[in-house]
């Protein structure tokens, strides 16, 4: 009985969780404690609890038979040689290297790789330093007054701990959001308009908020002047494990977001789609697998099996993200280490580039590469008060807003029990529905019967963590009954 | 030979083993002899990443479990499931064999094929705190750090510039660093629960650091020592009555401090504030489960009642899930420490755990892990 | 509007052979009792589990009652006798989390102590109404 036990980063989101995994002879993988990674103290939210559930092993296929690796590369190669109107993704939830290695396989194409973060892409580039520049966990707790635009329990869990740490030490904690945060000590439902008279911000401060592929750009147009006007930090969240590391990979490039990709498909305008874990069927919001049907060319290159690998011509399975050879960069800036060392997916992506005209590398040159594009030093803010529109707020009358709370379990569509929606007591008492009963909502995406759970949102608002079959964006217009 | 009972003072054979291991390399010498004749397939043992880190590993390589590393104390980690369906031999500090009997007595590991070589233990660490530790309170940079040891209450580092520092443990703890909380007023420091008991104290005049004292607790005992003697592995020795003092001494010491420090910690709490108090502890929870997978107590697996009667959709103003573990361990939790260390939003679950346990167990007069032949309260009435 | 007096919510476990008989009993004997209590039928006491007991306060129990045979009298044997090991704990438990005692009670009853339930039931409820609401009851439960 032989164990494999590898030093990884936890793929739920960017904030750089340690830990080891445990893989036996058999290839069942368990997860162990890493107390002394400096993220997270070896702690691990539930996702990273069930990560297990979350790695498998990608199988490599041909027009939906399965192949060697070797054979989905010289498919893909022939596939891809003067292709059309290709487009790439890497949302960055797999290593810096293998991404840079993609951007290389993009530069033999032609193009460039989208890391599907569409806020960027609408902010001007002074801003970007700003938005993808972090600050050490331990700055959280040092804050004297902080600004949460997150759920902090859901979204992010291990930044509760330092939340909490930040408040033994005096800290003031306000949160701006949907739902009441246990650990605030207040929760406001206030508009953009009223963040910098409401929030009483200073150079002492912190504001902490996300930027994801589905983000608001206006909205984070609105916080990024907050920090501007009042002084204060600002941390934006990331929710793939080498968000961060993308965002430094991709400077100076061009790049759409992932609801412009999907639209392109459907157009017509995009005809290629190529790949790099991830998975858009599991990215977005419900009805993406029609669109990919549109496709003349789905090229998925991945390291675990997901919706997608099901619908692509070709597959090239790499190995799982805990075994590769490889670095991620984490919300703090910080770069932290597999310790595998397997470089199939590297090797993968070199082939690849080579039958496309491009140059073969290694993980070592690779990694020098991504080493020499780190950011040495953050300055401060460099942009000017930007001009942004007002958001809409309030729902119709006689209907609600059903809203995504994006979390780790959200973006990978992973199973959990997590399969219910929030609501407030007005609501439970209005539609008369039965204590540990159902609701029944209906969008323009059908009806849904499912569990609801009591919690202090405001009237009209419902809360999802989980992706609903129902639902059409970040944000869906449903009608609510009791049944 | 060897008999039930001795108290002994041995060493590896092997000068490098001797000199690596903590004090004398006798239990890796132990552990490596009982793999290499045959009495187990595999070793359970730590594997040295740096100072702060190692992992525990399953191994059936003798060059392996000689090439592990001594004592960590701030490496806090619980060994008893990684024995749970083999067939190990493995080190063990009190709490360790404690959760080994624990899971016997659940029919999780089977003793007559697990040997467990107790370690004595003053208490452990945690890895972050103690790197900050050391820079805010020995002025030394953690990377430095080639060695520690605790000595007559001091927690003393030596570093790469063969420099040593030491500096009184209450002082650390006062500081709020220092050993884990349940640590502190954990009052077994003697592995009398395992089939050898070794550790440093009670070793001295030439052979102090270059020899481990050994009681021999049973039958297996006798035979992990009779098997490294007739493997080459070790020497023994009679200890001095002397020796056997200074030992009982330490130990006596050792648990009176764990007494005290059992009031400072466990604190009084006022009965109209208790259920504030559990509320608010509790409030943070994000429904990890990491606290049942990491206690070495728990045998339920994935059926157990205490996920089963809790979901996430509850509405409950306390967990469900954590009121039945804090019912269905206060008999058996040997508070080791482990759920507090996992815990992501940094709830010290083993002080809430202690609060039901301890008083239940003294009630009952019953301590969990130290024999398997004793049931758990819980279990008390059972039709014959 | 005249606002209802506050009604205790209490649940009792009662086990089939013995205490669910005697609730029957009070009932026929037109004893009087108050009408907060919601009757839990297992076949036995010893099927009561504390964390049922959890999950009741949790749901918003104002009280629980574990009732049984008298020991000896377990229909199956010694049912009852795991009841009071696991009750100990029970009881322990709920003190030191801060629940007030008086909303916690054990008590074995015969099928035909119809009196004698009808009057632990007065009890209880004048006790309980006097303590008020649960602190463990969840939100929108009166």
């Amino acid at each position: 009985m032989k164990e494999m036990i590898y030093q990884t980063v936890c793929p739920g989101c960017n904030m750089g969780c340690g830990l080891y995994i445990r893989e036996n002879d058999e290839g069942t993988v368990a997860i162990d404690f890493m107390k002394s990674s400096p993220a997270n103290l070896g702690k691990l939210c539930r996702f990273g609890m069930q990560l297990p559930h979350h790695y498998s092993k990608a199988t490599s296929m041909v027009d939906g038979v399965e192949s060697s690796i070797d054979d989905a590369i010289q498919a893909a190669s022939t596939k891809l040689k003067g292709a059309k109107d290709v487009a790439m993704l890497s949302v960055g939830a797999t290593t810096s290297e293998e991404h840079l290695a993609f951007t290389k396989v993009a530069d033999a194409l032609g193009t460039v790789v989208n890391t599907g973060m569409g806020t960027y892409a609408e902010l001007p580039p002074e801003c970007h330093a700003t938005v993808g520049h972090g600050i050490p966990l331990e700055d959280v707790e040092q804050a004297s007054k902080i600004a949460l635009f997150i759920d902090p329990y859901t979204q992010y869990p291990l930044i509760v701990r330092r939340l909490l740490a930040a408040k033994r030490s005096g800290a003031s904690i306000i949160a701006v959001g949907p739902k009441e945060i246990k650990l605030a000590d207040e929760t406001k439902h206030i508009g953009p308009d009223q963040y910098e008279s409401e929030l009483g911000l200073d150079s002492e401060s912190l504001i902490i908020a996300d930027v994801h592929p589905h983000s608001d750009p206006e909205h984070v147009k609105h916080l990024l002047n907050l920090a501007l006007m009042t002084g204060a930090r600002i941390m934006f969240m990331k929710p793939f494990v080498d968000s961060t590391g993308v965002h430094l990979l991709s400077r100076g490039t061009g790049q759409k977001g992932l609801q412009e990709i999907m639209d392109g498909i459907n157009e017509g305008s995009i005809k290629t789609l190529v790949t790099l874990d991830s998975d858009p069927i599991e990215l977005m919001p419900n009805g993406v697998e029609d669109i990919l049907k549109k496709l003349d060319n789905l090229v998925v290159i991945s390291s675990r099996n997901s919706p997608v690998t099901r619908l692509a011509q070709i597959v090239i399975g790499t190995e799982p993200l805990y075994a590769k050879a490889g670095s991620f960069m984490n919300v703090e800036g910080q770069m932290l280490k597999n310790s595998g060392s397997s470089s199939i997916g590297i090797d993968a992506l070199s082939t690849l580039a080579q039958n496309l005209g491009g140059k073969a590398f290694d993980c070592q040159g690779l990694h020098t590469q991504v080493l020499e594009n780190v950011v040495k030093e953050y300055t401060g803010p460099k942009y000017k008060k930007l001009s942004c529109e007002m958001m809409e707020t309030a729902p119709e009358e006689g209907k609600g807003n059903l809203i995504n709370v994006y979390n780790p379990f959200m973006w990978f569509d992973q199973p959990d029990d997590n399969d219910f929606v929030m609501v407030n007591m007005n609501t439970v008492k209005s539609l008369g529905l039965r204590k540990g009963g159902m609701i029944a909502l209906t969008s323009n995406g059908g009806t849904l019967k499912i569990r609801y759970a009591v919690a202090e949102v405001p009237d009209g608002l419902m809360l999802t963590n989980k992706k609903l079959p129902i639902t059409t964006g970040t944000c869906t217009v449903v009608t609510a009954e009791g049944c | 030979m060897v008999a039930v009972g001795d108290m002994l003072v041995g060493y590896a054979t092997d000068g490098g083993v001797r000199k690596r291991g903590a004090s004398g390399g006798l239990v890796t010498a132990v552990l490596a002899a009982a793999l290499e004749k045959g009495l187990v397939e595999n070793v359970v043992v730590m594997k040295h990443i740096n100072e702060f880190e190692a992992v525990p590993i399953i191994t059936d390589d003798v060059e392996v479990v000689l090439a592990s590393t001594g004592s960590l104390h701030s490496v806090p980690v619980n060994l008893a499931k990684y024995a749970v369906g083999r067939k190990v031999a493995m080190p063990a500090k009190p709490c360790d064999a404690q959760a080994v009997i624990e899971q016997a007595k659940r029919g999780m590991i089977d003793l007559d094929n697990t040997y467990v070589v107790g370690l004595n233990c003053g208490g452990s660490m945690h890895p972050v705190t103690t790197k900050k530790m050391l820079v805010e309170m020995y002025d030394i940079d953690p990377e430095d750090v080639i060695g520690e040891e605790i000595e007559k209450g001091k927690l003393i580092f030596k570093t790469k510039d063969g420099n040593e520092k030491g500096i009184a443990i209450d002082e650390l703890e006062e500081a709020g660093f220092g050993r884990r909380d349940s640590c502190r007023y954990c009052t077994i420091k003697i592995p009398v629960n395992a089939d050898l008991a070794c550790g440093n104290w009670g070793v001295i005049g030439d052979l102090a650091g270059s020899a481990t004292f050994c009681q021999v607790m049973n039958d297996k005992g006798v035979r992990l020592l009779e098997n490294a003697i007739e493997a080459g592995r070790i020497e023994v020795q009679p200890a001095s009555e002397k020796a056997i003092a200074i030992r009982e001494k330490v130990n006596t010491a050792m648990v009176n401090l764990g007494n005290t420090l059992e009031g400072k910690i466990l604190t009084e709490i006022p009965d109209e504030a208790r259920i504030q108090y559990y509320l608010d502890q509790m409030a943070n929870c994000i429904d990890c489960g990491a606290c049942k997978e990491v206690c070495p107590v728990c045998a339920c697996g994935e059926d157990s009642k205490c996920t089963m009667f809790h979901s996430l959709v509850d509405d409950y103003s306390m967990s469900m899930y954590h009121l039945v573990r804090l019912l269905h361990l206060s008999d058996s939790c040997i508070a080791c420490g482990q759920c507090s260390d996992v815990c992501p939003s940094d709830i010290p679950i083993t002080i809430l755990q202690s609060r039901f346990a301890i008083p239940a167990q003294r009630k009952r007069e019953y301590t969990p892990g130290m024999n398997v032949d004793e049931t758990p309260p819980f279990f008390e009435v059972i039709l014959k | 509007m005249v606002e209802k007096e506050w009604e205790p919510k209490i649940v009792a476990f009662c086990c089939n052979w013995c205490s669910y008989g005697g609730a029957d009993t009070a009932g026929m004997g037109r004893f009087q009792q108050p009408a907060s209590t919601r009757v839990i039928r297992v076949m036995c006491s010893g099927r009561i589990d504390p964390l049922h007991v959890f999950n009741a306060f949790l749901e918003g129990a104002d009280a629980v009652l574990v009732t049984g045979c008298h020991i000896g009298d377990c229909h199956y044997v010694n049912g009852n006798e795991k009841t009071e090991v696991r009750y100990k704990f029970l009881e322990d438990m709920l003190q030191q989390l801060g629940l007030e005692p008086e909303r916690l009670h054990l008590n074995w009853i015969s099928a035909s102590e119809g009196e004698r339930f009808a009057h632990f039931i007065r009890d209880v409820t004048a006790k309980v109404k006097e303590l008020g609401p649960s602190p463990l009851k969840p939100a929108g439960v009166s």
